[in-house]
C-alpha cells in the first residue's frame, strides 16, 4: 500500500460513482468516455493491490493478515463485474450499476488504508 | 423498458433490479470473503459469530443468483432467501444491542449492520417490495 495511490484510488473511485449517478439522473446508459473512465480506475486499483502484495511478498505484516489480503483480492473485481452487468442490459440503471461497484472500490480503499498498520514489535 | 410482449411477470433482475442485484452480489461476495478468513483463521475466537457470517454469506449468494435468474421457481427461492436475511438482520442485530457478549466479534448484520450504513437492513426491505412489485399478478398492463 501507498498512501498517495490510495487517496488516487479514492478520487477517481468517488468520480467514477458521481459520473454512474448522473448518467442515471439524466437517464443515459453509461458512454464510452465513463466506461474508459471505469477502466482506468480499475487498473488503478489493480496498481494497488499489485504493491500492496509485493510489500507484503516482502515481508510486510499487517495486524489483519488474511482480511488485508481478502480485501486486496476482492476489491479488484467490483468494476469488471459491474461493467459486464451494467452492459448486458443498457439502460438508466445500468450508472447506478457502477456507482455501485465504484463505491464499493472506495469504501474498501478506505478500510485498507485502516488495515494497512504493522504489527506492533 | 417495457417490452413488446405482455409477460406473466416482469424480470426481477431487469429495470431497477439491476441495481438489487448488483448491491446483493457485493454484499455475497464481501460477506462470503470475509466469513472464509473468519473460519479459516480465527473460528475458535468467536464460532457462533463467525458460523452467522458465513450463514448470512450464504443467504446472500442465494438471494443475488436467485435475482439474477428471474424463473418463477428462483423467484419463490429468492423470496425465502430475503425474508430469511430480514429475519437475520432483527435477530442478530437485536441481539447484538442487547447482549454484546454473545457477539464479542462484528458479523455483517450486528447492530443491525450499522458498519455498512444500516444496507443490510434496507436491503431486505427494499427485495421483498421488489418482489411484489414485479410478482406475475401485478403485471397486466399490456
Amino acid at each position: 500500500m501507498i498512501a498517495t495511490l490510495a487517496y488516487v484510488v479514492l478520487v477517481l473511485a468517488l468520480l467514477a460513482t458521481v459520473w454512474g449517478l448522473l448518467t442515471a439522473v439524466i437517464n443515459k446508459p453509461p458512454g464510452a468516455a465513463q466506461l474508459i473512465f471505469a477502466a482506468v480506475v480499475e487498473l488503478v486499483t489493480v496498481l494497488q493491490s499489485i504493491i500492496a502484495i509485493v510489500n507484503l511478498a516482502l515481508g510486510f505484516r499487517p495486524v489483519e493478515l488474511g482480511t488485508t489480503i481478502g480485501y486486496l483480492i476482492v476489491i479488484i473485481v467490483w468494476i469488471p463485474l459491474a461493467w459486464f452487468w451494467a452492459n448486458s442490459e443498457r439502460t438508466r440503471f445500468s450508472g447506478v450499476v457502477m456507482a455501485v461497484a465504484a463505491l464499493s472500490v472506495f469504501g474498501m480503499t478506505l478500510r485498507l488504508l485502516t488495515l494497512w498498520t504493522p504489527v506492533p514489535a | 423498458m417495457s417490452t413488446p410482449h405482455a409477460q406473466p411477470a416482469r424480470r426481477t433482475s431487469s429495470g431497477p433490479g439491476r441495481i438489487l442485484v448488483a448491491v446483493y452480489a457485493v454484499f455475497a461476495l464481501s460477506a462470503s470473503a470475509r466469513a472464509g478468513v473468519q473460519l479459516g483463521t480465527k473460528f475458535s475466537e468467536a464460532p457462533l459469530a463467525y458460523l452467522l457470517s458465513a450463514v448470512a454469506a450464504a443467504i446472500y449468494i442465494v438471494a443475488t443468483i436467485s435475482l439474477a435468474r428471474s424463473t418463477p421457481g428462483a423467484r419463490r427461492l429468492a423470496a425465502v432467501a430475503i425474508l430469511l436475511e430480514l429475519v437475520g438482520v432483527l435477530t442478530v442485530g437485536t441481539l447484538s444491542v442487547f447482549d454484546a457478549a454473545a457477539f464479542p466479534r462484528a458479523t455483517v448484520w450486528s447492530l443491525y449492520g450499522i458498519g455498512y450504513g444500516f444496507v443490510p437492513l434496507v436491503l431486505p426491505v427494499l427485495g421483498l417490495l421488489w418482489l411484489r412489485r414485479t410478482r406475475p399478478a401485478a403485471n397486466v398492463v399490456a
